[in-house]
This record gives structure tokens, sequence and C-alpha cells, in this order.
């Protein structure tokens, strides 16, 4: 007349030496036994309630056992749930696995780690009724999902969070494809009439203002992967160029993108794999694209990217450890910007520049391509100061002499 | 034989279960089997099963010619047949738990006198006949006020430097006090109670400590149902599921927890955010620093106790502490000198709970053999037992004028207890689960219990009824706390919110039940503030209005 079947409590006579229980004092003994259970349950669901938790736990039955002047029962801890494994050769018959641990084992085992102490925090629940928006409250999604007891006044307790999704940016089919095919051209064909055609759009085309950040990306990334592809650079400035010619468009907030890739192509060490590949020129064209942008776009808006700019070209000039198309790339930046540039920045270091550069061209020994670069760089000092500037010429004769 | 608990209800589940072993037995004849049917049925005073079940007992009865049985039932069982289909719990708000002695004897116990008014010399008393409000004829009054505002604004200058909740408590309150004192006495239900004298003698309070108190009482923010209050919560972590109860001083400055390793242990945090600012080492927080390695602890650690501490409780002035865990002793700390003074033993089982009286010096404890005891601390034996419930006294609660005590159980009654004769007053019958927390409004009118089902119910202290029952909780409730003046009521509860109530609306009885339980309900709880997973372990008005919480981090739950 119990939930305990009188089959338990057989079994558990015989697990304690009495072979021999008739059925009927099993039956008695039965209901009491459930008693028992529901009277421990009991007051071990009472301790619960005092320790402020909801969940039972085997302390609680350890105090209503001790609460009822019974011997606690060892060998029992509340964690993780028992396991049952299925016993081998029996359809339902489940066992708990104990297993034998080895007391040297456990002997010298490492110490756990000792748990943290326990320590108070502080924080404001509600300011005048509302919850404040800190880590330390529950999130907005909690508030929400307590639809049950929600009461209408809780729709004033909005939280002050501002969400923003992200934009999403919606390019035409016309323009995508416009996109892809500007940037095969410029990777793969770029000595095309179609490519040309393509600059000239980009030079006048008024449509194309969504996807100034993407070329600018696209130039970025290609510059600075594409160091090697001297056909790729070019394409790219000439990419640049026509950007920049674009009246329709606005270019500005991408200039900060812009310029970094034009004074690479400028002052890189090396452009192009080739020794033929005429990198001179490059680095002529991308000064000239970087004066552009100083002096006749944007130099009067950004009154600090003329200095920022000269700085970045003056310092592989002062540089001697830099190799010498860098310190040419260096000259024709500077060149390009102007006489004031020149007469500032040149000129005062001019003495030690040319100094550098004759003990190359004295060197005979030196190789042929340093000596060809070196009189490059000369050739660039003197077309810049000989056009902007007349008389220092007078000092630059005595210098052709002593190398002759 | 069988000893049935006697609280057991009788819903109609139960009931067809009876029935069933009526029929299953009968084969057997009579016998001792009937006799403890006979005992267990002896001890049930009515029954309240619907129409079906009860007409099929009857015919069953009269089937197999059992007289006997009929006879007892006749003689002993009280039927009330109520139309309609069984169903697993019976709904109506009149079904009962059974208190041994009958309906009757609980009507007249209700019936007693009790003067649930406020004492005559209270310190509310005391602000208003020394002026609340600024009068002209005080003007002595008025200047020593003025000097106290000054001193009250320096050291709200000197608490700006402190970081955290003081600091903000503190201007706060700067901020409420001019519109707390002009608003004063407005719905003001404490002033508006009547006055009676107190029956034991009462400790006095140092002049200093009067002064600073109505100086809070002062700078009260006045709460209603627009203004609610602000609350600070100060959340436990790293407890591994041992903390056992949380208490917090009447101003909000101390916090004690109480865990199943036997100790207690409390934080300062007034000390905690000064020392974090100013960087200096507190001589008070080093006391108990003979930790392993040698680090800071920032609370006092207090060792006495072998067994889990069930419950904590501070002095109003916040210098005693007592504790009582489930070795069956009381014991009385000290926050000054950081030792144990006292060790008081007279229960023989678990102490659950123990609650010092508003004024100091008195308290009550809670305890497993089903009595209460009242002591006061100068005397190592109880002063008065507080017995009559059927079943373990759970949680204990002192009356606002001392002369009372409110007692809830596992037989899911509470009892009103008379401080000076004993005797039992009230007895409060309408939850379905025991009772976890009480709380007492502060003009002494009502009183506040949550049970394990999260049911909260309002009772008029007069005449022993239930106004209403407040629902919204889904799990233990286990705390309550009024708020000053009355009119809010905040619950804490192991679903981890804590939800504030209105206790005007709630005080007024619905006319038609029905239709308007559902409307009603959702105007009287104003606001649900859900915390991160943390049950909500107790709650504390402090006499500024400022409401403090204190909960266990539990992730896991």
């Amino acid at each position: 007349m119990s939930i305990v079947p009188k089959e338990t409590v057989e079994v558990i006579a015989q697990s304690i030496g009495i072979n021999s229980l008739s059925t009927d004092a099993a039956l008695a003994l039965a209901p009491d036994v459930e008693y028992r259970m529901r009277e421990i349950m009991q007051e071990g669901i009472k301790c619960m309630h005092h320790s402020k938790r909801t969940t039972l736990t085997t302390d609680d039955i350890d105090s209503a056992l001790s609460m009822r002047n019974v011997e606690p029962l060892y060998g029992f801890a509340s964690g993780d749930p028992l396991r049952f494994k299925r016993a081998l050769g029996h359809k339902d018959l489940f066992y708990l696995d104990d297993k034998e641990v080895d007391f040297k084992e456990v002997i010298e085992a490492p110490l756990p780690k000792a748990p943290l102490d326990t320590s108070l925090f502080c924080h404001w629940l509600a300011i005048e009724g509302v919850q404040p928006a800190i880590p330390e409250n529950a999130p907005y999604e909690v508030i929400a999902s307590l639809p049950e007891t929600k009461k209408p006044e809780q729709k004033s307790d909005e939280l002050p969070v501002d969400i923003r999704l992200p934009v999403k940016h919606v390019l035409s089919r016309e323009l995508q494809l416009y996109f892809n095919k500007i940037t095969e051209l410029a990777v793969s064909m770029s000595d095309s009439i179609l490519f040309k055609e393509a600059l000239g759009s980009l030079a006048t085309d008024s449509g194309i203002h969504p996807l100034v950040p993407y070329f600018t990306l696209f130039i970025e990334d290609e510059v600075s992967r594409g160091l090697n592809d001297f056909q790729l650079l070019f394409a790219l400035m000439r990419l640049v160029w026509g950007l920049l010619q674009n009246p329709h468009i606005h270019v500005e907030p991408y200039l900060h993108q812009l310029m970094p890739s034009v004074v690479t192509c400028i002052l890189a060490k090396k452009l192009g794999k080739r020794i033929a590949d005429n990198h001179w020129e490059l680095r002529d064209f991308a000064a000239n694209l970087v004066a552009h942008i100083c002096k006749s776009r944007f130099g009067h808006n950004y009154t600090s990217l003329q200095t920022r700019l000269t700085t970045t070209l003056l310092k592989p000039f002062l540089d001697p450890k830099r190799s010498l198309p860098q310190h040419y790339g260096a000259v024709q930046g500077l060149a390009a910007l102007g006489p004031h540039v020149v007469r500032l920045r040149i000129l005062p270091n001019l003495e030690t520049n040319l100094g550098i550069l004759e003990e190359i061209l004295r060197d005979n020994k030196k190789k042929e391509m340093t000596r060809h670069e070196a009189w490059r760089v000369y050739g660039a000092l003197l077309v810049c100061l000989f056009l902007q500037n007349n008389h220092v010429l007078m000092c630059m004769w005595c210098i052709p002499a002593s190398l002759n | 034989m069988y000893k049935h608990s006697m609280f057991a209800r009788i819903p109609a589940y139960i009931f067809s279960l009876l029935f069933g072993l009526l029929v299953s037995l009968s084969p057997f004849g009579y016998g001792s089997m009937h006799l403890k049917l006979i005992y267990c049925i002896l001890l049930i005073s009515f029954v309240a099963p619907l129409q079906y079940s009860s007409e099929l007992l009857l015919e069953y009865l009269h089937k197999t010619q059992s007289i006997m049985m009929l006879g007892i039932i006749n003689e002993y069982i009280d039927f009330q047949v109520s139309p309609g289909q069984p169903s697993s719990i019976a709904d109506d708000a009149e079904a009962f738990s059974l208190v041994g002695s009958g309906q009757d004897a609980a009507n007249l116990i209700n019936q007693k006198e009790i003067h649930w008014g406020l004492l005559e010399d209270s310190i509310e008393d005391r602000l208003d006949k020394t002026g609340g409000m600024l009068s002209d004829s005080e003007k002595t009054e008025g200047e020593a006020k003025e000097g106290e505002m000054d001193e009250s604004k320096k050291k709200s200058t000197e608490g700006g430097k402190q970081g955290g909740p003081p600091n903000k408590k503190l201007k706060k309150d700067k901020v409420a006090g001019p519109a707390g004192k002009t608003a004063r006495g407005d719905g003001d239900k404490a002033a508006a109670a009547p006055r009676v004298k107190p029956e034991l003698a009462l400790p006095t309070i140092p002049a200093d400590v009067e002064n600073s108190i109505l100086e809070d009482l002062r700078n009260r923010v006045q709460l209603s149902n627009t203004t609610l209050p602000s609350a600070c919560f100060y959340t436990f972590i790293n407890t591994h599921n041992g903390l056992n109860c949380s208490t917090i001083s009447h101003d909000g400055a101390l916090v004690a927890g109480g865990f199943s390793d036997s100790s207690l242990k409390v934080w300062n945090m007034a000390k905690l955010g000064s020392i974090g600012n100013s960087g200096e080492l507190d001589s008070a927080a080093n006391e108990n620093t003979h930790g392993s390695n040698g680090g800071k602890r920032s609370y006092t650690l207090y060792r006495g106790h072998s067994g889990p501490v069930y419950s904590a409780s501070f002095s109003p002035l916040g210098d005693f502490l007592l504790s009582s865990s489930s070795d069956s002793t009381i014991r009385l700390w000290s926050t000054v000198f950081n030792t144990n003074l006292v060790c008081y033993k007279g229960h023989n089982y678990p102490v659950w709970d123990v609650q010092f009286s508003p004024y100091g010096h008195y308290f009550a404890s809670a305890s497993h053999d089903r009595t209460a005891r009242v002591w006061a601390m100068d005397r190592v034996q109880p002063l008065r037992i507080l017995a009559g419930h059927l079943s373990d006294v759970d949680c204990v609660q002192w009356h606002p004028n001392c002369n009372y005590i409110a007692t809830g159980s596992s037989d899911k009654t509470i009892r009103m207890w008379d401080v000076q004769n004993g005797e039992c007053m009230r007895i409060f019958i309408g939850h379905r689960s025991s009772i976890l927390s009480l709380a007492m409004s502060p003009d002494g009118r009502y009183l506040a219990s949550g049970d394990e089902d999260g049911t909260i119910m309002m009772w008029d202290v007069s005449n022993g009824r239930c106004i209403t029952p407040l629902v919204g909780h889904t799990s233990c409730v286990w705390s309550l706390a009024f708020s000053c003046e009355g009119s809010l009521l905040a619950s804490g509860s192991a679903d981890s919110t804590v939800k504030l109530w209105d206790v005007n609306s709630s005080a007024k009885q619905p006319k038609s039940e029905e239709s308007k339980t559902g409307n009603t309900n959702r105007l009287r709880s104003l606001k649900t503030l859900p915390t991160k997973s943390t049950p909500v372990y107790s709650l504390r008005f402090s006499r500024r209005n400022l409401l403090f919480a204190s909960g266990a981090l539990s992730p896991n739950v």
C-alpha cells in the first residue's frame, strides 16, 4: 500500500542478512519505510529552505538525520548527479560505478586550488525606481522576457540604450559591374585601350560616388601587396589620378587612405621586379600626384597636410643609409612641392648629400647600378635647383668640375 | 501507530486517496488497520470534498455495509460539500488549513483585543514635537538644526570623497532633505496610529545617537506609488552555495552573512568605501588578518558556532549582532570589540530565526522545537516560551510597539503573541505552504507574510483577516520589508527579483472577488527589479528610505 514495493523491502532485508522475511512482514514494513522516508525528506526540505536554497543537497539530508538523532550517511556528496551504469547481461539492472582509488595516489596527488574567498560587491539596483543600464544589472532582454509579471507601469522603464544596427550599403548591380571591370583591368590589362577609356570615365563620371571607398580600399590593398608588379603600380597610380581629376566626387574623406599608397610609390626601396622597370618614371609620376593633392586640391583645407608630407619625404632624404632610389624619390617629391620647400629643406642638407654622392661617384669600384642611381639623384637635385632657384646655381658649378 | 501530522490539508485529491485506502482496506476486515484509520480520521476536524467525491464515498459505504465507518464519519467529520468536478488542487480561497482545534477556536482567538498602535514616546513622536518643520517659535532649535544641516553638508562633502553608494546616498538625501521636511505628514500613517504604553522595560537611547537618528528621519525620502525608492544591492560572490542567511543593519552600513561552515562574516561597507579611496589601512579592518596569504581580509570573521548559521540580526544601533545556528544556540557578538559576548542555550533543536526587538535589548528566536522564545540580552534563560504552533516555527518578527510578536510556521499559519503573558492573540490562516518571511508595517496595522510558493499575503492585525494575496513571485519569498512610512512593501525572492508593492491599494478590500482579482493585482505591484541570477536573501529600508538588498550570486541557478 505504498510507493515502496515489497520486493525492495525483501532485497534490503537480504542485503543485511535476513534471508527469510515473510511477505506479510514485507508488506507491513513498506508503508512504514515510506513514512520515514517522507519524514526525513520533509525535514530535509525545511533545512534547505532555511539555507535559502531551492535544490535539496546531501547536507540537508544529513542535517535532517541528525535532527532525528540518526547517524548521517557516509559516502555521499552533492555534486554531479549519480551515474548509473547498465549491468552486463541484464536488460534493466543498473548499478553505481564505484571505482577503487589507490590511497597512495590520493595522498600524493597535488593539492587542488583553494576556492576563492567570499567577498561583497555593491551596486545600484535601481535609482528612484529606474534600473540603470550598468553591467551588474540584468540585461535588457531579461527584463523584456518577463511577460507574465510585466505590468503596464513597467513600460515607462525604458532603458536609455541606443542600439545601432550595422548600416547596409547597397550597391546597384551596374556599379558593382563597373567596379569589378575596372579593377580587373587595372590588375591584368593595364596597357589596353580599354583601360585608358576606363580611366577617362573615372575622371569624368559623376555617378561613381558610392564606389569611392571601394576604390580606395582596392588601391591600398593592391599597393601593399603588389610592390613587385610595376605595371600594376603604375595602373593604380593612374587610377588615383583619375579619381582625383573627377570633379563630381568627394575624395576628401578617403584621402587618408590614398596618401600612404601614393607616398609608398614614391619612397619605396624597390619598385618592380625587373631591372628594366622604369621605376624612376613611376616615382616622378607619383611625386607629381602628391604635389597635385597637396598644392591644388586639398592643401588649403588641411594645413598640416603639407607639413606632414614634407616630413615624410624629408626623412629618407636626410638618412644616408637609405637607398639611392629612395633619395631620388624624396628629392622629386620635395621638388614637386615647390621652391619654398626646396629652399627650406633641400638646401640646408645639400652639402652632406652631395658629399655622399661624390663619394659614390668617385669610387669606381662601386657597381654600375649604384653609380647610375647616384647620377640620377644628382641629376634630380640639379633639375630642382636649376628650375626653382637661380642664385644657388653659382655654387653648383664647382661640383661637376671636381668630379671631372 | 501512525502519528499523522495534524496540519495536513485535505484537498480533493487526498480525499480520494483516503477513499481509495478505505476501499482497499475493507477486505481485510476490522482490526488494527481500522483502528489506525479511525485515529487519523479523528484528527481531521472537517473535510471539504466536492460533490462527486462525497457521493462516491457515501455510495460505497452503503454498499459494503460499513456501519462502523459511517458512524464514525457522521460523528466526527464535518462535510462541507461544494459543487463541481474534482480538480487536483482546490482553488477556492476558502480552503483552510487544519489547526487541530477547529475553525471556531481560531475565530475565538482572533476576537481577543489587540492594541496595535505605536509606542507613546517613540522617536517619531519626538521628531514631531521638536518641530520637524521649521517653526519661528523655536528659533534656538532652528539654529541648532541649521548647525546640524551644515554639519551634514560637511559630512556629505567628506562623503563626496568616498566613492560608491554611501556617497550617493548622502548627496541624494541632502537634496531630498528640504523636500522631505515639507512633505512629511502627508499620508503618514504612523502619525495617525493610536498610541499605547510599552509593556516591557525598554532601554534608552544615548542623546547623540538619538540626534543622528532624528537627523535621518528628517532627511527621509517620502515614498509612495509615484516616488519609488532607490535600491542598493549587496552581492556576495564566491559563496559556493554556502551562504545561509544575510542581514543588513538599520543604517545599511554593516552586512552580515551566515554560512554553512558555521562562520559569520561581517562587512563594513562604509569603511570599505573609505579605505578603497584613501588607501589607508584601517585598524579595525586589520582585525583577523592571520589569513594564509597574509592578505588583508575585507570582512570580520566571527567563529563560535558549531553548525550552519541560519539567521543573523543586528541591534537597532548596530553595535550588537545575534546569530542562531543549527547547534541550537544563539550567540551575541559585539561589532565594536569583534568578540563573542554571550551564548544563549535554551532550545534543543536548530534555531531557524532570531530577531532583535525594534528598541534593542530584547530578542526573539524561532526553532524547530515548535516554540518561539523571548530573551533579554542580560539573561541566559529565556523570558517567555511561546508554544502553540503545530510544526516548527520558521520566522519571527516584532511588532513596532514591542508588545507583540508574530511567528510564521510550517503549519501554514501565522500566530501573534502577547509578550507580557505569552498568550496567542491571533491566528492567521490562509497560506498554502510554509511561511518563510514576515514583515510588520511601521504603523503596526498590517502584517505581510511570504511563503514558499511565492504568494505574499497582507493581513489586518486588528481582526485577523487576510486583506489580499499578492501574487507575482514564482519562487520562495525569502524576505519582506515595509518602507518607513508604510506605503510600499518590497519583497525579495528566489526567482532573483525584487518586487515593490503598493500598500495603500492593497489595503482596500476588493469588492467583487471574481472579476477584479486580476485587475487589482496589477494595480498593486508597482515594479519588478530583476537581478543578474542573484536570489534576494534580505531586504531592509534604511531610516532614510533607501532600500538595501543582499543576495548571493548563483550563476548556475
